[in-house]
């Protein structure tokens, strides 16, 4: 059984990095007068992507619903979340390396290209589905059935293995 | 050393009183010796109100001690200086564990080592006057413990214990009140620790704890809080964005000047602007925008669409703050290039391109502000309207059916 106390603060954590994530997204061009401070935050960033991810798979697998082997159900539940963290996590690194490689010599200069403008778009873009879908995610994985024996469940079980 | 040997006297003298049965080596004669007798006092004084229950029992033990273990307890009397040292250990332990460990268990096996062993200890005590009643009653008894000296203790033994057991099943958990004793052991915070039975029988079983804890605050009550509470965010969100982009739109106009007349003047006033309230924008509509999905809880496609469907205020406000951001991201070249108007050179702002370039921006800045106060608009006449609470709040009810059904899609 989930304690309250910790899924308070895991959703804490969670919610941090998001915080964190959008601040980088809105703000990283205005951060830019050196080079490095772009590079770090950018890093610090797709880290955050990273830990996020991993904290709600450790928070499917620690379902009971998983742990009876119903992966299905909570892919089912949760596939939109995990794809869109994936593409946000590669088009969020592909555009941290662009924007970096065209900026390292001269952080204030015009680098941008149609290419870039789309990249740049498409980043965005994904990263308000992901805070959605994340915010979504963990409020759903306080669903205290997720984490205990149920007759929907033993039915699910029960079908599953016919 | 006359100490020691009318100990060791006192001690064969006693060694006869011990119990026939063969039981694990007990601390009994030679710790004896080394036991101080304040020690052994103190135990007696403990063990005579509580210890025995029947007054025969050393009288019992008295009897049967010349059958069996007379041969065997002189073994360890012949004193060893040696093997004192493993024997006090072996005493610190029984001394430390016999409330807990061997009556707590409620191990019929183990009552009768305890049982003997106050009869020891009883002995060590050396004490004239309670050996020559023990010795009163061992005259009296011989006869009966020389019969059937295993069934009368096993008797005291059965009397306490065996009751219980058969009112359980055997494949039943042991029970609190299945326990003789008045202690057990329970598991709590990784580390077993011994609880008193009345406290146990208190609180209940484990799920009655948790049934109690729930009600105050579930980990779905700490969701439904977060929710709320980001709501309140995107409501407040949605308002500012609004007036925020109405009045960058006509700060826009009023530099851009009648029918865009001075636009080199924007471009002066507004260029350490144009970034800034580029990435302002940005965050208010993403809040806005996850908010407004919120509402319409758009990752449940059926509901999303029906939205969109009839017309749904939450469901249009979605789609108006996400054309909103899409337009105002493809912007972010231009106001890069605006942001960049002091240091620009001949390719990046060429003479007379102004209009040409910043005429799309103040369209696409225009398209966004309306967009984003019909949005507003459509949010703040029902901005109470969450469909992802009410299917939060409805977790238990309609979720059952739907996780059915969908539990058919993987089978």
């Amino acid at each position: 059984m989930l304690q309250t106390s910790n899924y308070s603060l895991v959703l804490l954590i969670q919610l941090s990095l998001l915080a964190f994530d959008l601040f980088v997204n809105s703000f990283s061009e205005l951060l830019r007068a050196a080079p490095v401070i772009q590079l770090v935050l950018f890093i610090i960033q797709d880290i955050a992507i990273l830990f996020n991810v991993i904290i709600i798979l450790l928070m499917l697998f620690n379902t009971y619903v998983f742990q009876v082997g119903l992966v299905s159900l909570l892919l089912e539940r949760f596939r939109a979340l995990l794809l869109l963290s994936a593409l946000y996590l590669a088009l969020s690194i592909a555009l941290h390396c662009w924007i970096l490689n065209l900026r390292w010599l001269n952080s204030n200069r015009f680098v941008w290209t149609d290419g870039l403008q789309t990249l740049f778009v498409f980043q965005r873009l994904a990263a308000v589905l992901y805070y959605y879908l994340y915010k979504r995610a963990t409020e759903y994985l306080g669903d205290p059935r997720l984490y205990e024996d149920s007759p929907w469940l033993r039915d699910a079980f029960a079908r599953a293995r016919q | 050393m006359d100490s020691e040997a009318v100990k060791t006297t006192r001690v064969r003298k006693a060694s006869p009183r011990r119990g026939p049965r063969a039981l694990p080596p007990m601390p009994s004669q030679d710790t004896g010796d080394e036991m101080p007798l304040t020690k052994t006092k103190k135990r007696k004084s403990k063990k005579e109100p509580n210890g025995v229950e029947d007054p025969e029992d050393p009288g019992v033990e008295l009897g049967e001690l010349p059958s069996r273990r007379q041969s065997e307890s002189r073994e360890p009397l012949t004193p060893e200086p040696q093997d004192i040292p493993p024997q006090k250990k072996k005493k610190k332990k029984k001394v430390q564990t016999p409330d807990l460990a061997t009556y707590q268990e409620g191990d019929p096996a183990n009552q009768p080592e305890l049982v003997n062993g106050d009869g020891v200890e009883h002995h060590t005590d050396g004490e004239e006057v309670t050996r020559k009643t023990k010795r009163k009653k061992k005259s009296k008894t011989p006869e009966m413990h020389y019969s059937n000296e295993l069934s009368v203790e096993d008797d005291d033994i059965i009397t306490d214990v065996q009751p219980p057991i058969p009112q359980h099943s055997l494949f039943s958990a042991p029970l609190g009140h299945s326990q003789p004793v008045g202690k057990v052991f329970v598991e709590r915070s990784r580390r077993f620790q011994a609880a008193d039975r009345l406290d146990l029988t208190k609180a209940g079983d484990p799920m009655d704890d948790l049934m109690e804890v729930r009600p105050l605050w579930t980990t779905r009550d700490v969701a439904l809080r977060v929710h709320s509470g980001f709501r309140v965010i995107g409501l407040f969100s949605h308002g500012f964005l609004a007036g925020y982009a109405v009045w960058n739109i006509i700060v826009v106009y009023v530099l851009a000047g009648e029918q865009l007349s001075t636009l080199p003047n924007l471009l002066q006033q507004y260029h350490s602007l144009a970034y800034p309230s580029q990435s302002l924008l940005y965050l208010l509509l993403s809040i806005s925008t996850v908010s407004a999905f919120d509402r319409v809880n758009l990752a449940k496609a059926s509901m999303a669409l029906r939205g969109f469907l009839t017309l749904d205020p939450a469901a249009l406000a979605s789609f108006l703050y996400f054309a909103a951001l899409i337009l105002s991201l493809s912007q972010q070249m231009t106001s890069d290039r605006i942001n960049l108007y002091p240091t620009a050179n001949e390719t990046l702002w060429p003479p007379g391109s102004e209009h040409q370039i910043l005429q799309p921006w103040i369209v696409v800045n225009l398209v966004v502000a309306l967009f984003v106060g019909l949005a507003w608009v459509f949010v703040s006449t029902r901005p109470e309207m969450d469909y992802t609470e009410e299917f939060l709040m409805a977790m238990e009810v309609e979720e059952y059916p739907r996780m059915d059904e969908k539990a058919e899609i993987p089978a």
